[in-house]
């Protein structure tokens, strides 16, 4: 009896093995043949793809007025938000919302007409309202924005008709068109936009599951050209070598920004990978505090800049990738130049410079460094570098918090190492209050002189001159420039490559065959 | 039969003490002799192992085997250091507990179930955060979580001795206290004790490499092997001897006390020597 029912088990498990086998088979090939067919008939994309991103910074919530963070300008900038001006991958600045603008001869007042046909996500199409409320909640005084110092030069807005906005001035302001491709046009009525939005983007947002994903979806009633892809998932990761792993195992399709060249081994030379050498804006400085001695004289930081072999640094973080640009500009940067010469590595010439400045014996300064990567391995080079001229650096490793209060706030150091990701930032040397301490009348007069330029040349004439006298001064020592890697399956094409400000434009990017 | 008492000898005595005694030499050996400055970056990114770097280097071009030896180092003085802090500190509160009336001996008690509760890695987050990331704070953090696990065993082990016939002979002949903990308690309970300390060491020496491995050990440049596997690590694949070098001294070193804490024990323990 047992052992009767046991071979009818046995048998009953072989039928159904065989038939799964059988149905696995048929719809198997079905399935290749549909997929090979479907490719093979539309175009070289899947219109309805859905790009799977992985990244390493989530958005802390979806405001980018609100602290929303890097992530959520990697999301949302140009895909869910649209601003009256749109910043390109290589750094030029086009039209978007606003059709077309006038400036008056003064140039005190700007006249902005806003494209027509443009709808919110929620349906309400966009006015001039809009606009207003947008910009005034970036200059307003609950506004965590970055970009609110810049825009404090506007006086008054007016909405003369829906479709005309009309921006007074306190003073010229020639980056006023720039600044603007950093306000996203939102509706007025919105509400709870840390959570929702209410954009005019190619995409709207589907569902955030926070610590794992964000997802957006192709708007069907934008007022664009309509996005090449379907879907768009953003997987967040905390750790590099996971995301590189699911790049490995395609759970993601292109990662927005690598951090380290090491991993980079597994994609180069692997035809199922494209890996892109971009630019950054991204640079790491050691920041000296030049308020303070030994680092208040001039002579003191051109001789630790001549120190640093800052190309052996380089190479040592990022492998062949990255760029040495020796000052504040990087080359999307209008008004970049290749100052790598100015304070020329040279151990021979620190130790003169030493020496005239009344340093010659040495000295030594603690070296506030954040606890993550590069800084920690970067503290440990100049330490090691210049203990060849003679100078003690102490290690003091801080957190990110502590940097923030300790450095940025308190000005409570002697010189600290940070990465400014921002692009054109070189005007903050013309600020004697910003952190680091630098304080030069004529730079400061520079800086403000360009920003009241008539032209784009005289700008960049002006901010070139600002370039080229804080690399005389050594007024920071600019160790490098990130690379931008962006390593993406080689069945995707369309994807942002310059990682400007850390937007990610996921608009054109089309993927071809499929994975369903 | 032969009754000749014989010294008694533990295999595992023995190779614990090689084990461990390999990498108390390199640790030695680093004071007097070093291949390469501990900051010389004078090498390649990377290097493979062989000459003239034997292990290769590091990402700065540092010698790998130089990092290695002062690693060797830092992890003896981890261990020792929170040998020293949890033994003493954990033997103060098991003897109070001990003697404790009952109701300090609850609270004490109570005490000491909370602090092991608390994970190594929060107590050492919270004494990093009162004073700062270095290896004296690891060694703090380290000898704080282990002194409530020795705590409870010399509570447990002094209880067991103060219950035995010839301490209360001893007091009834007038014996102090302290004469007592000294001529008593301590000589019975230290051959239990000391295995277990032996044990804590091999922990501690892990507990200091996985801090430092999260950044709140000893702070760079000190190579700590914790800290040289962390920086090794997105490198694994092209530069593996980074992470194989400290992770296989690692190994060395706390089996290596692992079995000097096994062999004590039979030594120690007439019941656990085996006949042969």
């Amino acid at each position: 009896m047992n052992s009767k029912t046991t071979s009818l088990i046995g048998a009953a498990l072989v039928l159904a093995l065989a038939l799964t086998g059988c149905g696995s088979g048929s719809s198997g090939s079905a399935g290749s043949s549909a997929s090979t067919g479907g490719a093979g008939a539309t175009a070289a994309y899947d219109p309805d793809a859905t790009i799977e991103i992985g990244s390493l910074y989530e958005p802390q919530n979806l405001d980018n007025t609100a602290g929303g963070g890097q992530g959520v300008t990697e999301a949302f900038n140009g895909n869910v938000y649209e601003s009256l001006f749109r910043l390109t991958d290589d750094g030029k600045v086009e039209s978007l919302l606003a059709k077309d603008h006038t400036v008056s001869k003064d140039g005190l007042t700007y006249t902005f007409t806003l494209r027509s046909g443009v709808k919110f996500h929620s349906g309400k199409p966009l006015t001039s309202a809009d606009v207003k409320y947008s910009i005034e909640k970036v200059t307003g005084p609950d506004s965590q924005s970055a970009r609110k110092s810049s825009l404090s030069v506007i006086k008054s807005i007016d909405t003369p008709d829906d479709s005309t906005v009309t921006v007074k001035l306190s003073s010229k302001s020639i980056s006023l068109v720039y600044n603007l491709s950093y306000v996203w046009i939102v509706n007025s009525q919105a509400k709870s936009l840390t959570t929702t939005e209410d954009g005019t983007g190619p995409y709207t947002l589907g569902t955030w599951k926070r610590g794992s994903s964000l997802t957006l979806e192709r708007f069907p009633g934008y007022w664009g050209t309509p996005a090449t892809n379907k879907q768009v998932v953003f997987h967040y990761f905390t750790d590099a070598t996971a995301l590189n792993n699911a790049l490995l195992t395609k759970a993601v399709d292109v990662v927005t920004s690598e951090q380290s060249p090491d991993a980079l081994a597994n994609f180069e030379n692997n035809g199922d990978y494209k890996v892109n050498n971009g630019q950054s804006t991204t640079k790491l400085l050691l920041a000296f505090n030049d308020r303070k001695a030994p680092f208040d004289k001039v002579l003191v930081r051109k001789a630790i800049t001549s120190s640093i072999d800052n190309k052996k640094l380089l190479s040592s973080i990022w492998g062949k990738y990255g760029t040495l640009i020796g000052s504040m500009v990087p080359p999307t940067d209008p008004w970049y130049e290749d100052l790598t010469t100015v304070n020329p590595y040279d151990p021979n010439l620190a130790k003169k410079e030493l020496a005239e400045a009344g340093y010659g014996s040495g000295f030594s300064f603690t070296l506030d460094t954040p606890n993550y990567d590069p800084h920690p391995t970067v503290a440990t080079f100049v330490k090691s570098e210049l203990a060849k001229v003679g100078i003690t650096v102490n290690i003091n490793v801080i957190t990110a918090d502590e940097w923030y209060t300790k450095v940025y706030k308190n000005r409570d150091f002697a010189a600290t190492l940070q990465e400014h990701v921002n692009d054109r930032d070189v005007v903050w040397y013309g600020n004697p209050d910003f952190y680091w301490g630098y304080d030069n009348p004529q730079v400061t007069k520079w800086v403000e002189q360009a920003e009241q330029s008539d032209t784009a040349d005289g700008q960049t004439e002006l901010l070139k001159k600002v370039n080229q006298q804080i690399a005389a001064d050594a007024a920071s020592d600019w160790l490098y420039l990130y690379p931008q890697i962006v390593v993406a399956s080689s069945s995707l094409s369309g994807y942002p490559v310059n990682g400007l400000n850390s937007q990610f434009y996921a608009y054109g990017i089309k993927k071809s065959g499929g994975r369903g | 039969m032969t009754t000749r008492r014989r010294v008694p000898r533990s295999a595992t005595l023995i190779a614990g003490c090689v084990l461990a005694g390999l990498v108390l030499a390199v640790a030695v050996l680093s004071f007097f002799w070093l291949p390469y400055a501990p900051d010389d970056t004078s090498g390649d990114r990377l290097m493979p192992p062989g000459l003239p770097h034997l292990l290769g280097t590091d990402k700065l071009g540092r010698d790998l085997l130089t990092q290695l030896m002062i690693g060797a180092r830092v992890a003896l003085e981890a261990g020792a250091g929170s040998v020293l802090i949890g033994g003493l500190v954990g033997l103060a509160g098991g003897l109070a507990a001990g003697f404790a009336t009952r109701w300090l001996d609850d609270t004490i008690s109570a005490l000491l179930d909370i602090l092991i509760a608390f994970p190594t890695v929060l107590l050492a987050m919270l004494v990093t955060a009162a004073r700062e990331a270095s290896l004296g704070s690891a060694v703090i953090a380290i000898g704080l979580a282990m002194s409530a696990i020795v705590a409870r065993l010399t509570r447990v082990l002094v209880k067991r001795v103060l219950a035995q016939d010839f301490i209360t002979a001893s007091r009834t002949s007038g014996t102090s206290w302290p004469r007592i903990i000294l001529e008593h308690v301590l000589p019975n309970i230290w051959p239990t004790l000391s295995v277990n300390l032996a044990l804590q060491f091999g922990l501690a020496v892990l507990a200091e490499a996985s801090l430092s491995y999260l950044g709140l050990g000893a702070p760079p440049p000190n190579a700590s092997w914790g800290r040289m596997l962390q920086e090794a690590q997105a490198s694994v694949f092209i530069a593996p001897a980074g992470v194989i070098a400290p992770g296989v001294l690692l190994v060395v070193l706390v089996v290596g006390v692992n079995l000097i804490a096994d062999g004590v024990r039979d030594v120690a323990d007439p019941t656990r020597r085996r006949t042969r």
